[in-house]
């Protein structure tokens, strides 16, 4: 487990221990209004995706700020429990469960949470609704519905219908919905206004059929951080699941310039064994790398060489003169938001510079 | 924070997914192989605790034996999970500079022995000064850079000049030299042999460079598992930094005497179309995979892997259906690793012991 030294609130920044995971408060604030304002002025609701910073502390934020339909997404079983033990009650898990003991936790979970679940098999689903009879819980479903991603879900239309029907059937199940995660799309402009309404119109076709055959659509679940505006004004949608814009990341940042980078590694200068060559303590274990390199805003001219585990390379262009001292701080953005806070316990929230809070990463590890 | 603790006996099959399985057969086999290899030979193995983050496995391999006593760990406070789990001779093969860290490791030289690398004077003097005042001593040791470009000194001159420094400065122990070396892509057995013997022969080159000063050279840390077998049959190098050979992953495939010991275990949540599982493990308790992951169905190619979730896809009919457990090698070992709470150690089929990971996550 990560184990930061304690510093007293009021610590300048760059005395804490490094690799750390700063978060700027003003910026996370300024994210938080800009995506829940486009919200509190529409029906769609925002539903905060967990994963994009695993802090109970930010999703009690993203609640307070309005706009959202009251609850949470979560990836895993293990993040549901965790967000539920520290006060969300309307936890929608955008995931399968299958297993027969994780089946048992989710209805255990139900007793005291509005639970929503996807599945995409009638098995599941008959799985699901002979475990809530037992537990005598309701499980609210949905049906995951492939677009784009080709992972999980049924076909949209019939056999998406079809499943909504096996749902509706089971006495312990409610058919709450549909949704889709059409995966983060990194297009912009009309290019991306055209590829999210081919995937999510096919979601609000099947809704139609399903309708069309008695069954209430309270729920249709689509979009994210990357097209959340256009999800959010096509009608028929309900709500729209994001989580990277509360801190932002690289991966996101060209793409979504309506928010700010909030989250940072911030790293010490451990060696610089060329002109040019800047080593630093932060690599792939602080920062993560799995989905590309991080950025670099803090240092002019500076490039971000590759990262290995324990270091983070720098190249700067030889002629500038970067005024970098052994000791010195540097920041990176991480590449992905997800991927950054899954190797961290704790977050540093900075205020005009200074240490202002320390807050737990419960859900890290939650795998199952 | 994770806390999955099946009791001893659950068996493997009943336990919850995804998991990170550890074969204890494979690790203790693993560790005898060091043990044998390094037996008689004059330089002995310094094993990498960033590759298992566990003092427990560190200890089973200095009681194996072929070691110097003691481990490499990448940061100080890994170095500090290992000097707390009993593990008291520590070479941190990488740069402590801040002069807030640097007193931190002089605290912790009270109660082990520390040493640390440098490739720069100033560090060489903040680390003499700090020490001095808390009345230990920093064992200092050169990088020098083989291969990598990232740390290290350039040449024999500026290894000479440091070690000179570090020899006339109270606080610091002049003890050797350092090299880490990154051959993955000489997968052939006569490439990684010569280019092993040519990268490490950089670092002996400074070595012999500073004892025509007339200054001793008691360490030669370098290898890695990369070059265990080579590091080894090298004269002067005193010992090797090996990390992923404990517990392997699919990038060494070719070290044959060594099995594959840590695995993770997923399960079938879906097969929405045909050649097609979805498993409920993803790249966040992964890391990257490699060619030929799923262990024991070489007929099954991992086709994308998703934040919690793995698309495994077969050309034929799948042979995996809903609810079959899966498992997998990781190709970025200690990247993974570093994912995970709980090491659950099975044997014959069922749980044995189960081990927390207390340097995940330390990176400072």
């Amino acid at each position: 487990m990560e184990r930061p030294i304690f510093k007293p609130i009021g610590t300048a920044e760059e005395a804490l221990d490094t690799p750390a995971l700063v978060v700027d408060f003003s910026g996370l604030n300024q994210n938080i209004e800009t995506m829940h304002s486009f919200f509190r002025s529409r029906p769609v609701g925002l539903r905060p995706h967990v994963s994009g910073h695993g802090s109970p502390a930010i999703a009690h934020m993203q609640i307070a700020a309005g706009g959202t339909v009251g609850g949470i997404m979560t990836a895993t079983l293990g993040q549901a429990e965790v967000f539920s033990a520290t006060g969300f009650d309307d936890i929608f898990l955008a995931n399968l469960v299958t297993a027969p003991s994780k089946i048992a936790r989710l209805c255990s979970l139900a007793r005291r949470v509005n639970m929503t679940i996807a599945a995409d098999s009638v098995p599941n689903v008959t799985d699901l609704g002979e475990a809530s009879v037992e537990a005598g819980v309701i499980l609210n479903v949905v049906v995951e519905i492939n677009t784009r991603r080709d992972s999980t879900g049924v076909a949209p239309g019939r056999p998406a219908l079809e499943l909504a029907n096996a749902i509706a059937g089971e006495e312990g199940l409610h058919f709450a919905g549909l949704m889709t995660y059409e995966g983060s799309l990194r297009s912009e402009g009309e290019e991306l206004v055209s590829e999210s309404k081919k995937w999510i119109q096919q979601v609000l076709d099947t809704r139609e059929k399903v309708e069309k055959s008695g069954l209430d659509v309270e729920i249709l679940s689509v979009g994210g951080t990357h097209n959340y505006e256009i999800a959010g004004d096509m009608d028929g949608v309900t709500e729209v699941a994001a989580g990277s814009y509360a801190l932002m990341d690289e991966g996101y940042r060209t793409y979504r310039p309506q928010f700010v980078n909030a989250a940072r590694i911030m790293s010490c200068v451990t060696s610089m064994p060329e002109a040019g060559n800047v080593v630093t303590d932060a690599g792939r274990k602080a920062i993560g790398g799995d989905t590309g390199n991080p950025g670099i805003p803090t240092v002019p001219g500076g490039e971000v060489r590759g990262l290995s585990a324990e270091h983070g390379g720098i190249d700067i262009d030889p002629s500038i003169d970067h005024g970098l001292s052994l000791g010195d701080r540097v920041w990176f953005v991480p590449n992905s938001i997800e991927g950054c806070v899954n190797l961290h316990d704790y977050m540093h929230v900075i205020r005009n510079g200074k240490l202002d809070a320390i807050w737990e990463l419960p859900a890290r590890g939650r795998y199952r | 924070m994770d806390y999955y603790r099946p009791v001893p006996g659950t068996q493997v099959e009943d336990l919850e997914t995804p998991c990170l399985l550890v074969d204890l057969d494979a690790v203790e086999h693993n560790f005898r192989v060091v043990a044998d290899t390094y037996r008689d030979t004059e330089c002995k193995m310094r094993q990498h605790t960033k590759n298992i983050k566990s003092p427990r496995l560190a200890k089973m391999q200095i009681e194996a034996g072929g070691t110097v006593g003691g481990v490499c760990t990448a940061k100080l406070s890994e170095a500090e999970v290992m000097v707390e789990g009993g593990v008291t001779d520590i070479l941190i093969p990488n740069q402590v500079v801040h002069k807030d860290k640097i007193a931190r490791m002089c605290a912790l030289a009270r109660r082990a022995d520390m040493k640390v690398c440098v490739d720069n004077m100033q560090n060489v003097k903040d680390l003499s000064d700090i020490a001095d005042a808390y009345g230990v001593k920093i064992g200092v040791l050169i990088e020098v850079d083989t291969q990598m470009g990232r740390a290290g000194v350039r040449s024999n001159e500026q290894g000479v000049a440091i070690a000179k420094l570090a020899e006339s400065l109270p606080g610091v122990d002049f003890k050797g030299v350092m090299s880490h070396q990154s051959l993955m892509e000489y997968k052939g057995e006569e490439d990684r042999y010569e280019v092993g013997r040519q990268t490490i022969q950089i670092c002996l080159d400074v070595k012999n460079a500073i004892e025509a000063e007339g200054i001793s050279v008691e360490m030669v840390s370098s290898g890695e598992t990369f070059t265990i077998d080579v590091a080894a049959t090298i004269p002067g190098v005193t010992e090797v930094e090996g990390g992923t050979y404990a517990l392997g992953g699919t990038t060494y495939d070719y070290m044959k005497d060594y099995r594959m010991a840590n695995k993770v275990m997923g399960t079938v949540i879906s097969t929405p179309r045909s050649g097609v599982a979805i498993g409920d493990v993803g790249l966040f308790a992964l890391s990257g995979l490699g060619a030929d992951s799923v262990e024991g169905h070489s007929d099954i190619t991992v086709a994308e892997m998703l934040d919690h979730q793995i698309v495994l896809k077969s050309d034929g009919e799948m042979p995996l259906k809903v609810g079959d457990k899966f498992k997998l090698i990781p190709d970025y070992q200690d990247m993974m690793i570093n994912r995970w709470d709980q090491y659950i150690g099975i044997r014959d089929g069922a749980v044995e012991q189960v081990w927390d990971i207390p340097g995940r996550g330390c990176t400072q």
